[in-house]
């Protein structure tokens, strides 16, 4: 189509663009402002784990460092004084086996509530999704009584057999619509060939569910890094606590040390999620999407 | 017998009807068997792990049990007497009802706003990822570090003193007037995040169609936003409201860390009261009561949430 030029208002054009793109860096600029406002903890967190603790003490919380050489020292002191070793240890192993455990044993669960021909599913479904209506303190004084008196008080089996409960229900959830928009035409195809209903879980459905499932083992698995609660309730000694409740600890018992110490051990303890958050951000955000 | 119930047994007899039922009995029992092995373990885990304590816990609340003592006696409804006359009590239950109207509040509010501000931003990943941040880190880190923003010596004090003759030395976690909503705006810091990106996915789903010929016919702005985007986005916005209520009822990491040097600190929320009450003074039942009334209210919500949403989403078909 052609135009002709001479009925446009070309100068008014040009104007109104320019007005957009001003208003638009006038927003970019407001962003910015806001996102600054946003990071100032960071920044906080940022410079003071390279201050020694008489310097944090004797400037201004936002001045520049003079130098990086306390960040090694900060390190060390939080590694040993907070025992974060072991510590992270604990919470790695609680992560693995309780979020893959949980993981699994939700997909075989969300196999036979959307693939099997089984009676009242709805109830069955019901049942394992009551475990996330109540709110964690109904479960604190029964666990401890029980744990108790099954000798898994401070023990890691104990530790992972409750993350691996806790963590069930959700990717129940998650996982029992996904395999619900899956054909069904494969499942027949295999129980004609006389396949057995494991080996159409493990073969035809559980390869195609394993983007879903990678996005829920990465939220439980951070969810029980995160998890400060439980362990001190359940494991609260130095060999079997988890990574957060080590940083209270430590927190309680050594602020004396200076806050450049304490906060280089929130750094530590909170460096492995974030640093899969940023490796695996679109499956976290899938993962949100499905929650 | 009357002649039409002997035809009608007759001809159920030629169909074979009990033969068909009991065919249907076998086939369902089959079917059980077959998914059993699947659903065992996940079942297992939930009623042992987290239903089974549930029960326990909401027996307890109606005895006397007093740890080392042994099986005391059943008690009625004496732990919700005394709840009930517990000034400790009625203060947490005061600043819990403050935690829940700040998280139905701000994170929504800011949270929108930031969606709505973000929403066609050129760069809008970045700024996204930037309010998302707190999100990331663990409530209990989170604590730690607005600690010592919070501290007499801490960040905000020294920020203030750039405005004032004298330093400012309050001690934002050390006083009734200060801690609770010190503690909430790090709340909201940290979790207007998760709410922007919820909302922006609503927004991301809204069909532009309305927006245009809203446009076109001359609709303000904020016209638009007020009678299209709104009540388009309204299903969304129960979900989110519902969850920050939810985790504004039951926040607790973040007063366990942040109020672990306030001498007071059992009356900060309920959840926080209910974990001093057993695990510090062995007040196992009365604990119980209090994760019992704290139950309550979450299912109530809970509730109230499905009836709310049911209505909202009737409302835009």
């Amino acid at each position: 189509m052609a135009v002709d030029l001479s009925t446009l208002d070309i100068d008014a054009i040009i104007r109104a663009e320019a007005r957009s793109r001003r208003r638009g860096a006038w927003k970019i600029g407001l962003g910015v402002l806001l996102s600054l406002v946003w990071v100032v903890p960071f920044w906080f967190l940022f410079l003071t784990i390279f201050k020694s603790t008489e310097e944090y003490a004797a400037g201004n919380p936002l001045a520049l460092p003079q130098g990086v050489a306390p960040f090694l020292d900060n390190v060390r002191r939080a590694w040993e004084l907070g025992g974060m070793g072991q510590a992270m240890l604990n919470s790695a192993l609680y992560g693995t086996v309780g979020a893959g455990a949980a993981v699994f044993i939700a997909a075989m669960a969300a196999f036979a509530l959307s693939r099997l021909d089984l009676p009242r599913r709805d109830a069955w479904f019901l049942l394992i999704f009551a475990g996330t209506v109540f709110p964690f303190q109904m479960y604190l004084i029964p666990l401890f009584f029980g744990y108790q008196w099954a000798g898994l008080l401070n023990s890691r089996v104990g530790m992972c057999l409750f993350y691996t409960a806790i963590c069930i229900p959700f990717p129940v959830l998650v996982l029992r619509t996904y395999m619900n928009g899956l054909s069904r035409e494969m499942d027949e195809a295999a129980r004609m060939d006389g396949a057995r209903e494991f080996t159409v879980f493990f073969r035809v459905v559980l390869p195609n569910v394993t983007g879903p499932m990678a996005a829920v083992f990465l939220l439980q698995f951070t969810w029980i890094w995160n998890d400060l609660l439980f362990s001190t309730i359940l494991a609260n000694r130095p060999e079997t606590r988890s990574i957060m409740n080590a940083l209270l600890v430590f927190q309680g018992s050594y602020s004396q040390q200076g806050p450049n110490i304490v906060m280089t051990g929130a750094l530590l303890a909170s460096i492995p999620t974030v640093v899969l958050f940023f490796l695996l951000r679109r499956r976290f955000m899938e993962g949100l999407r499905v929650s | 017998m009357t002649p039409a119930s002997d035809q009608n047994a007759a001809l159920l007899a030629r169909i074979g009807i009990d033969r068909i039922r009991a065919q249907e009995t076998a086939r369902r029992r089959r079917a059980f068997r077959r998914a059993l092995p699947f659903l065992a373990p996940a079942t297992l885990f939930v009623v042992v792990f987290l239903l089974l304590p549930v029960g326990y816990n909401v027996w307890l609340s109606f005895t006397r049990w007093q740890r080392f003592q042994g099986w005391d006696e059943f008690a009625g409804l004496a732990n919700y007497f005394r709840l009930a006359g517990n000034p400790f009590f009625g203060r947490a239950l005061a600043n819990t009802a403050m935690w829940v109207g700040a998280s139905i509040v701000f994170p929504i509010a800011i949270g929108l706003a930031l969606a709505m501000f973000f929403r066609r931003m050129p760069g809008q990943e970045m700024f996204k990822t930037v309010i998302f941040l707190p999100r990331i880190l663990a409530p209990t880190a989170v604590g730690v570090m607005w600690f010592y923003v919070y501290a007499p010596d801490g960040l905000l004090n020294r920020g203030l003193s750039l405005f004032t003759d004298e330093p400012v030395r309050i001690g934002w976690l050390f006083s009734e007037a200060t801690i609770t909503p010190a503690m909430i705006a790090t709340f909201v810091w940290q979790t207007c995040g998760l709410v922007m990106v919820l909302l922006l996915l609503g927004l991301a789903a809204i069909p532009r169609d309305p927006l245009e010929a809203a446009r076109i016919d001359g609709a303000t702005p904020l016209q638009i936003f007020r009678h299209i985007t709104l009540p388009l986005l309204a299903p969304t916005l129960v979900m989110v409201t519902i969850l920050s209520v939810l985790a504004g009822f039951t926040v607790f990491d973040l007063i366990w860390v942040m109020g672990s040097s306030y001498p007071q600190q059992r009356t900060l929320s309920l959840a926080v009261f209910m974990y001093f009450e057993a695990f510090q003074k062995s007040g196992w039942a009365f604990g119980a009561a209090v994760a019992v009334v704290i139950g309550l209210v979450v299912l109530v919500v809970t509730w109230a949430q499905t009836v709310w949403q049911a209505r909202v989403e009737r409302r835009l078909r």
